[in-house]
């Protein structure tokens, strides 16, 4: 047997009953002997050096202060430095418009069939449009089975561990952003969104605006959506406090990576088309976005994605051989490209040039 | 566990208030020994502990199965990165002296251990954070495999690992003196 390893001599000083087949090779060899002399009074006195004193600690009172540490953010949610408030304008569009892509998918899901988007279209909207869409909220009841649990990780492989997805890594980054990089995480989460035509009707009379005729076994019909699960690899300085985890104090990002797998949304009783027409039919949806949706090829395997058009322009483009959305421009204020391949959505989203957004989804690893 | 706290509640609680409640109360201590072993600073390693907590508690859920690994590797790093604040240092240092020449040992031998404590918490401060959170977590007594849970390692890595840290550790020192 060869001779034992640096690390199990280390095992064998703090557990000399260990490795058996050591053991035996242990005893009869001199030279291992020798070398454990070493590496125990290394060991002893480094253990010596480092002792100290038990903490005296007051448990309670401890969890009293930590109990009434001020709640800077949601205790268990996570809020991207991207969403403070009355920063970057631009930047926020892009965080609505990722937002609302899970609702417009939930909207659209088919009644026969799973929707299980395969390829990504620009929907040209208003900001008043995405509000007007969030009032379907009002219609039902959303329940999670399974919560959206969105959470910063230490490294990569906790990412990973976390998501089950591998962290995207940017081959290349462009000039001037930061190589130090943050990871977020999230499992699956699933909901189950219930129409209701008393509630339908309550939210109706309170906007003052007539109930939207409802479809035939449109009430109690439900969508089950699955969002998730998806990592993002956060480039730039966020000021990471010690413990590497708080980002309340953070910096914007410089560019976000991100993938998802993509929502997937069955639904009972209702055909898609039926949903269809029942949601272009909610009171401030404009006429311009109606016709948007509805020149959407084939809504059960197409994820709109909304575009403010306040704050920028969506262009068709070519990424990884598959159809994406370019959003911004060239003038590195802030642009990003969202893709759907095989069956994940990814996005790079920075305060880059549009061009250089496209060169990292391409080389994207 | 509320009860054995003695902490009154608010009207709702939540699972996940309860779940850290437990954590909090099995784990509070070993956190404050782990940031202690660092900064030989009782009142300061409870200042880490109690923040390694809060950032817990807001992003993570508390019945996640790596919460008490993330804890333990938290309050190594984070008490690394208190150690390498040189004005923080310099403060604890001048502390720990005082508070130590108020025992009452050979004054000559407590010389030579405030001087070991010096130079070993520097060498440590200098040293990667991987290495040095090794041989943090191992001297606060985690079992190998919660070592290597806590840095996301094999457990058969850990005595390699904590070898390798060791002479490390011993080069750093010698950078100063001798041990």
């Amino acid at each position: 047997m060869a001779h034992l390893s640096d690390g199990a001599l280390r095992l064998r000083f703090d557990d000399p009953e260990a490795q058996s087949a050591d053991a035996r090779h242990y005893e009869s060899c001199p030279e291992c002997q020798a070398r454990y002399k070493t590496v125990a009074g290394d060991a002893s006195l480094i253990t010596s050096l480092l002792a100290t004193p038990d903490v005296k600690v007051d448990v309670a009172s401890a969890f009293d202060r930590v109990r009434s540490a001020p709640a800077a953010q949601p205790r268990f949610g996570f809020r991207l430095p991207v969403l403070q408030p009355g920063r970057r304008p631009l930047v926020l569009a892009f965080a609505t418009t990722l937002a609302a892509v899970a609702l417009l998918a939930t909207a659209l899901a088919s009644g026969d069939n799973i929707f299980s988007p395969k390829t990504i279209t620009p929907v040209p909207v208003t900001v008043a449009d995405l509000e007007s869409l969030s009032q379907l909220g009002a219609y039902g009841d959303l329940t999670w089975t399974t919560r959206p649990n969105l959470q910063i990780a230490a490294s990569a492989s906790e990412a990973q561990s976390i998501s089950g997805l591998k962290p995207p890594s940017v081959a290349t980054l462009p000039t001037g952003v930061s190589s130090t990089v943050t990871y977020a995480a999230m499992p699956k989460a699933t909901a189950v969104f219930t129409f209701s035509k008393d509630k339908a009707a309550a939210a109706a009379a309170q906007a003052g605006k007539p109930l939207p005729a409802l479809p035939a076994g449109m009430d109690g019909a439900q969508l089950t959506v699955t969002v998730g699960p998806a990592v993002a690899a956060i480039y730039g300085n966020l000021n990471k406090p010690s413990s590497g985890s708080d980002l309340t104090q953070a910096n914007l990002p410089q560019l976000i990576v991100a993938e998802s797998s993509a929502p997937v949304a069955t639904s009972t009783q209702v055909s898609v088309r039926q949903l269809e027409d029942y949601i272009l039919t909610v009171p401030g949806i404009s006429p311009q976005l109606a016709a948007a949706i509805k020149a959407i090829g084939d809504p059960s395997t197409t994820l709109p994605v909304p575009v403010p058009i306040e704050f920028g322009t969506a262009t068709r483009v070519q990424v990884q051989g598959v159809d994406a959305v370019a959003l911004g421009d060239n003038t590195g204020v802030g642009s990003g490209v969202i893709w759907i391949k095989n069956g994940v959505i990814y996005g790079v989203i920075g305060t880059i040039k549009q061009s250089d957004a496209i060169e990292i989804a391409n080389h994207l690893t | 566990m509320g009860a054995n706290l003695g902490v009154r509640r608010v009207a709702t609680v939540r699972p996940d208030d309860e779940a850290f409640e437990a954590l909090f109360t099995a784990e509070y201590a070993r956190v404050a020994g782990i940031a202690n072993r660092v900064l030989a600073d009782p009142h300061e390693a409870e200042d880490v502990a109690q923040e390694v907590f809060i950032d817990f508690h807001r992003l993570h859920s508390a019945s996640a199965q790596y919460a008490r690994a993330w804890l333990h590797r938290a309050a190594a790093h984070a008490a690394l990165n208190r150690l390498r604040g040189s004005r923080r240092r310099q403060r604890r240092e001048v502390a720990q002296a005082a508070e130590d020449s108020t025992q009452s040992i050979d004054p000559q031998k407590q010389v030579e251990i405030n001087e070991d404590r010096r130079q070993v918490r520097q060498a440590l401060a200098r040293m990667a954070p991987k290495p040095a959170a090794v041989l943090v977590l191992r001297a606060s007594g985690l079992s190998y495999a919660e070592v290597a849970q806590a840095l996301g390692v094999g457990t058969g890595q850990v005595g390699t690992l904590l070898r390798r840290a060791e002479i490390t550790l011993r080069k750093e020192v010698r950078r100063g003196s001798f041990i």
